[in-house]
C-alpha cells in the first residue's frame, strides 16, 4: 500500500471523523425511523414503549394490502418481459451490426437519462390518446391501471437491463462463441451452452435492478395509474402527504426491509458467481462507468 | 478412391456469397433487437412525439387541449415570471445540493480511497446500502425526523436552542436533495481517486508541495473526471426532482418537477406542463453531452 | 510453389488446398490472392508480421471467416461456405477461448456432446485425449485454476478429442513465458508425430516457425510470399522481405550486371547468382554468421570482400557481434568467441568476406 500518502496526524483524524460523521449523516434517518415504527405512541417521535400495532394494521389495511399486490404484480411482470427484450436487444447491439442499430442504441438510452417527471408526462398523455384511440375504434372502455403500470415500468427497465447484460456480454469475449461454433455446436446450442450461462449474472442483475426500479418508482407510476390500481409507493405517498402517522412508519420500515433485501442478494450473487474479488471495489467502478443516469437510476452500475 | 463423407459439398466462395452471408447476420441482429425496438417505439418514442405535439398546443376553456393552431405560447410562458421564478430557485436549489455534495463527498471518498482494500469495501458497502433503499422511505425518514413532535425538534429544544421550524423550508428540500443523492457524489469520486496513482501526491509533497497544494495542483485535476461526473449525477436529477420537495418542501418552494405536475393534475394546462418537460429533457440531454466529453464513458 | 520436391501434393490428398483465396473487409484487403497447398500430415506454419493476414487465412480454414473469392477445399472437399460447425477442422485458439462455467472434462467433452456422440463413447475419447495432453487427474477443475500450460493442454485436448482432419492453432504458444514456450514447442511437435493429424499454426515468431514447422509460409500485407522448408527459406529467401523476417541478415544494395555478377553501390562489381535480368535493383542477403572479417591485407582468397571501420563490438559471451560500416553500407558480423581469433580495436580498418556461395541475390 501506498503508506506514505495516507493521511496522518491531525488530517487523518478529521478526515475519520468527517467519515464517521457521513455514516451518522447516512443511517441515523433510517435507523430512527425503524424504531419509531416499534413506537406505540401515536405521534411520531415520541417513544411510547414497544408496539407492533402499526405492522398489524398494515396487514389488515386492504387498500394497503391491494397496493402491494399490485406493486408485486407488476415488478414481476415488468422485470420478466423487460428481461426478455432487454437480454435480447443487448445481445443484438453487442454481436452484431445491422442497419438502423444506431438508431435503436439511441432509442435504448434515452429511458435512463430522460427526467422522471418528463417520462412520466409522456406515459400520461400517451395513454390519454392512446386508450381514445382504442376506445374510439373497438368500443372499448379502456382504463388505466395494471396493465398501463406494467408498460411504463417495461419502457424504462428494457434499457436498464440492457445496460447491463450488454457491459456483461462486453467483457465475455466473442472468441468463446466461435470456439463453440467450432466445436460443432449450431447458433442455438452456443447461445444454449456458452453464451448464456456466461451472461447469467449479467441478466440476474438486470432483473435484480428492474424489480428495484420498478419498486421505487413514484412519478412515472402516479402518472400511468389510474382508478384501477395503484402501486405501494405511489399509495404511501399519497398518505404522506396527509401527513405522518404510524402506519406508515411499518409500511416504509417493510420498504426499506425489502430494498435491503435485494441488495443484499445482489452482493451475494456477485460473490456466489465467482467473478467476485473485490465486487463492491468493481461495483462503485461501474456504477459510475456506466452510462450516466438520472434518480435512482444510477443503481443499474451496481448490480454489473 | 472417393471421400467417404456425407457433408455437403459447398459452393466456391464468391463476393456474392459473402454479401449474403453478412446481410443474412444483419438480418438475424435486426430480428433480435425488434421486440424490443418495436416496443420502444410505440411506448417511448410515440410518447415522446405526443409531448412534441402537445408543447405546441393550446389550452382550451375547459381545460382541454386544442391540438389544431399550432403556436409557442406555451414555450413563450416560460418567460412569465412565475415560472420564471421556479425555473430559477429549481436551478438554484440544484446547484447549492451539487456543491454540498462535492465539499461533503470529496474528503469522504479521498479517506475510503487510502483505506486498506478490507476496510474500503466495508466502507463502501455501507455507501451503497442508503444508495440502493428505496428514495421515497429516506425521504420520508427526513419527513419524521424534522417533523413538528419529530426527533430533530425535541432534541432543539432540549439544547435549549429553541423550537427550531425546519419541515416545508427550502433547508429541507436541500436536506432531502443531499440525502438522496450523496452516494451519486461519492462513488464516482472514490473511482475516479481509486484511480490516481497516489505516489503522484508523495512526488509532489517531495517537491516541496504543501499539503493543499498537492490537494489543489494534482489531486484534484486528476480527479476532475469523478468531480465533473459526480456533479452531473447530483445536478440533473435534483433539478427534475419531485418526491423531495412535495414531501420535505412547502407550498412556498415550488419546483419545477412538482410545477409540471401540478400542469397535469390540478392546473389543467398541459400545452405548458409539456413545453417545461421538454426543457427539462433538453437540459437532461446537454449534461450528458457534457459528460461523455468530459470523458466520463471512459472514466 | 515454394520448393516442391518431396512435398508435391495432388488435389485429392491435399489436407488443405486454398486456391486465389481472397478476403476484403470493405476497401481493405486482408488477403490476397492466396494459392497454398498443405499435404496431409503436416506440420505447417503461417508465419508473418501482425496484420499481414495470416491470422484472416486460417479462420477462413476454420470457417470463422467467409472468403469473398477463391475456392477453399479440405481433403478435396470445397468448404468455402460451410459455417464452422460443418467442417472436419477445429481450432486451438489464441487464448486458449477455455470456457470458464465449464470444468476441464467438460470443455473436452464439448465437441463430441454438440456431434451427439454416444455418452459412453464420449467419457472414453475424453480419457483418451486428457492422458493424450498429460492432465490426468486435473478433469474436475476449472480453466481459472490452471496454469498458461496446463490451459494450453486444455485446449488442445479439447480439439483433437474430435480427431479433425486439419488442426488450426492460432498463435498457440503466444501467452506463455519463454521457457513454457520453449517446452511446449518440443511437446507439441511430438503431440503432431504421435496423433499423425495434419497441424496448421499460425504465428509471428521466425524461431518457433523455424523450430517446429515442416514447412513455413511466409506472409505480409495479405500476400504470400514464399512457401517452403525452413531451410530453404533462410537459405533461399525470394525477397528482403523475407530475408529480414526469418533470422537476421545483412542486405546490401546491388544491381545485377549478369547472371553471376552484381555491381555494388562503390561500383565494385562481385559474384552473385541470380536470374533476374539485367540492371534489376536487388539486395546481397549476407546472415550474420556466415562472413569473416580480417585485416584488409589478408582477405583468405577465393573470398569476396568490402572494407570498412569497425564502429563497435558487442560482447555475447559465446560470440561477438562486430559492426563494420564504410560510406555507403553497414555490416553485421557474428564470430564465435574462439581463443586466438582476429580482434581488431573500434576505429581500426579491417575487411568482411565471405564465400561466394554464403550470398543470396533477393529481390530488392
Amino acid at each position: 500500500m501506498s503508506s506514505t500518502v495516507q493521511p496522518r496526524g491531525s488530517t487523518k483524524i478529521a478526515l475519520s471523523v468527517h467519515s464517521w460523521l457521513v455514516y451518522l449523516f447516512f443511517f441515523a434517518p433510517i435507523f430512527v425511523l425503524v424504531v419509531f415504527s416499534f413506537s406505540a405512541d401515536r405521534n411520531v417521535g415520541r417513544w411510547g414503549g414497544f408496539t407492533l400495532q402499526w405492522y398489524q394494521d398494515f396487514t389488515e389495511h386492504s387498500q394497503l394490502q391491494n397496493a402491494v399486490w399490485v406493486s408485486v404484480r407488476v415488478a414481476l411482470l415488468s422485470t420478466l418481459i423487460s428481461v426478455v427484450l432487454g437480454t435480447l436487444a443487448a445481445l443484438a447491439l453487442e454481436r452484431f451490426k445491422f442497419r438502423g442499430r444506431k438508431v435503436f442504441d439511441a432509442l435504448l438510452y434515452l429511458p435512463i437519462i430522460i427526467p422522471d417527471v418528463t417520462m412520466a408526462v409522456m406515459m400520461l398523455l400517451f395513454f390519454s390518446e392512446f386508450f381514445d384511440v382504442l376506445d374510439a375504434w373497438f368500443g372499448l372502455d379502456l382504463q388505466k391501471g395494471l396493465g398501463s403500470i406494467t408498460i411504463s415500468h417495461i419502457a424504462f427497465n428494457i434499457s436498464f437491463v440492457s445496460v447491463v447484460v450488454r457491459a456483461r456480454l462486453a467483457g465475455m469475449s466473442e472468441v468463446l462463441e466461435e470456439a463453440a461454433l467450432d466445436l460443432y455446436a449450431t447458433r442455438w446450442k452456443t447461445f444454449r451452452y456458452v453464451t448464456f450461462p456466461q451472461i447469467i449474472p449479467g441478466v440476474a442483475g438486470g432483473a435484480l435492478l428492474a424489480l428495484t426500479l420498478s419498486l421505487d418508482d413514484v412519478v412515472i407510476t402516479q402518472f400511468a395509474a389510474g382508478p384501477g390500481a395503484t402501486t405501494l409507493p405511489v399509495f404511501v405517498f399519497g398518505l404522506i402527504r396527509r401527513g405522518v402517522t404510524p402506519l406508515i412508519n411499518a409500511t416504509s420500515v417493510l420498504m426499506l426491509t425489502a430494498s435491503v433485501f435485494l441488495v443484499v442478494l445482489s452482493l451475494a450473487f456477485q460473490q456466489f458467481s465467482g467473478r467476485s474479488g473485490r465486487p463492491s471495489l468493481r461495483a462503485a467502478r461501474q456504477a459510475v462507468s456506466a452510462k450516466p443516469t438520472t434518480n435512482t437510476h444510477i443503481k443499474e452500475g451496481i448490480y454489473q | 478412391m472417393t471421400v467417404v463423407e456425407e457433408r455437403r459439398e459447398a459452393e466456391v466462395a464468391t463476393p456474392e456469397f459473402e454479401k449474403a452471408a453478412n446481410r443474412a447476420a444483419s438480418r438475424r441482429g435486426f430480428l433480435l433487437s425488434l421486440p424490443a425496438y418495436a416496443y420502444l417505439v410505440l411506448f417511448f418514442a410515440v410518447p415522446l412525439v405526443i409531448v412534441l405535439i402537445y408543447s405546441f398546443a393550446t389550452r382550451n376553456r375547459f381545460g382541454g387541449t386544442d391540438l389544431s393552431g399550432w403556436n409557442f405560447d406555451a414555450y413563450r410562458k416560460l418567460s412569465e415570471p412565475i415560472v420564471r421564478d421556479i425555473l430559477f430557485r429549481s436551478l438554484w436549489l440544484a446547484i447549492l445540493t451539487t456543491l454540498i455534495c462535492l465539499v461533503v463527498a470529496y474528503p469522504f471518498a479521498y479517506f475510503i480511497a487510502t483505506r486498506r482494500p478490507l476496510v474500503r469495501n466495508l466502507m463502501l458497502v455501507f455507501v451503497m446500502i442508503p444508495f440502493w433503499t428505496n428514495f421515497l422511505v429516506r425521504n420520508y425518514a427526513w419527513r419524521v425526523l424534522l417533523g413538528n413532535d419529530g426527533l430533530f425538534t425535541n432534541i432543539s429544544e432540549a439544547l435549549g436552542l429553541g423550537e427550531r421550524e425546519l419541515l416545508f423550508t427550502t433547508s429541507a428540500v436541500v436536506i432531502g436533495l443531499v440525502y438522496g443523492f450523496l452516494p451519486f457524489m461519492v462513488l464516482p469520486l472514490y473511482a475516479s481517486i481509486e484511480r490516481i496513482d497516489l505516489s503522484l501526491i508523495e512526488a509532489s509533497r517531495d517537491l516541496y508541495a504543501s499539503g493543499f497544494q498537492a490537494f489543489r495542483k494534482v489531486l484534484f485535476p486528476l480527479s476532475l473526471p469523478g468531480v465533473i461526473a459526480g456533479s452531473i449525477l447530483v445536478f440533473v436529477p435534483s433539478l427534475g426532482a419531485y418526491v423531495t420537495p412535495e414531501i420535505l418542501g412547502g407550498a412556498k418552494t415550488t419546483l419545477l418537477g412538482s410545477y409540471i405536475v401540478t400542469q397535469f393534475l390540478t392546473a389543467r394546462n398541459w400545452p405548458v406542463g409539456a413545453s417545461l418537460s421538454f426543457v427539462l429533457m433538453a437540459v437532461m440531454l446537454v449534461a450528458t453531452l457534457v459528460y461523455f466529453r468530459s470523458g466520463g464513458k471512459n472514466l | 510453389m515454394g520448393d516442391g520436391g518431396d512435398h508435391s501434393v495432388n488435389d485429392a490428398s491435399a489436407a488443405v488446398q486454398l486456391s486465389a483465396i481472397t478476403k476484403r473487409f470493405g476497401d481493405v484487403v486482408a488477403v490476397d490472392n492466396v494459392d497454398l497447398e498443405i499435404a496431409d500430415g503436416e506440420f505447417f506454419a503461417l508465419l508473418g508480421p501482425s496484420g499481414c493476414g495470416k491470422t484472416t487465412t486460417l479462420r477462413m480454414v476454420a470457417g470463422l471467416e467467409f472468403p469473398t473469392e477463391g475456392s477453399l477445399k479440405i481433403f478435396g472437399n470445397e468448404v468455402g461456405t460451410l459455417p464452422p460447425n460443418k467442417r472436419p477442422v477445429n481450432t486451438v485458439f489464441q487464448d486458449y477461448a477455455l470456457f470458464p462455467h465449464m470444468t476441464v472434462e467438460a470443455n473436452v467433452a464439448f465437441g463430441l456432446k454438440m456431434q451427439r456422440v454416444a455418452k459412453a463413447e464420449i467419457a472414453g475419447r475424453v480419457q483418451e485425449a486428457i492422458g493424450l495432453v498429460r492432465l490426468e487427474g486435473l478433469e474436475q477443475r476449472r480453466s481459472q485454476q490452471l496454469s498458461g500450460g496446463q490451459r494450453q493442454r486444455v485446449a488442445l485436448a479439447r480439439a483433437l478429442v474430435n480427431r479433425p482432419k486439419v488442426l488450426l492453432l492460432d498463435e498457440p504458444l503466444g501467452a506463455l513465458d519463454l521457457k513454457l514456450r520453449q517446452e511446449m514447442q518440443r511437446e507439441l511437435k511430438a503431440l503432431q508425430r504421435e496423433v499423425g493429424i495434419t497441424f496448421v499454426f499460425v504465428t509471428h515468431d521466425q524461431e518457433e516457425a523455424l523450430t517446429m514447422a515442416d514447412r513455413i509460409g511466409v506472409m505480409n500485407e495479405g500476400e504470400l510470399l514464399q512457401v517452403g522448408t525452413p531451410e530453404g527459406i533462410y537459405e533461399r529467401p525470394v525477397n528482403r522481405f523475407v530475408a529480414n523476417f526469418i533470422g537476421q541478415s545483412n542486405l546490401i544494395d546491388a544491381s545485377v550486371v549478369s547472371g553471376d555478377t552484381v555491381c555494388l553501390a562503390d561500383g565494385n562489381h562481385i559474384p552473385g547468382r541470380s536470374d533476374l535480368p539485367v540492371g534489376t535493383r536487388v539486395a546481397l542477403c549476407l546472415r550474420p554468421e556466415r562472413v569473416e572479417m580480417h585485416p584488409v591485407t589478408a582477405v583468405p582468397a577465393g573470398h569476396t570482400s568490402i572494407s570498412g571501420r569497425l564502429e563497435s563490438v558487442t560482447y555475447l559471451g559465446n560470440a561477438l557481434v562486430y559492426t563494420v560500416a564504410n560510406e555507403w553500407t553497414e555490416l553485421e558480423i557474428r564470430l564465435e568467441n574462439q581463443p586466438g581469433g582476429f580482434r581488431p580495436y573500434v576505429g581500426d580498418d579491417v575487411a568482411v568476406s565471405w564465400m561466394p556461395d554464403a550470398v543470396t541475390v533477393v529481390r530488392a
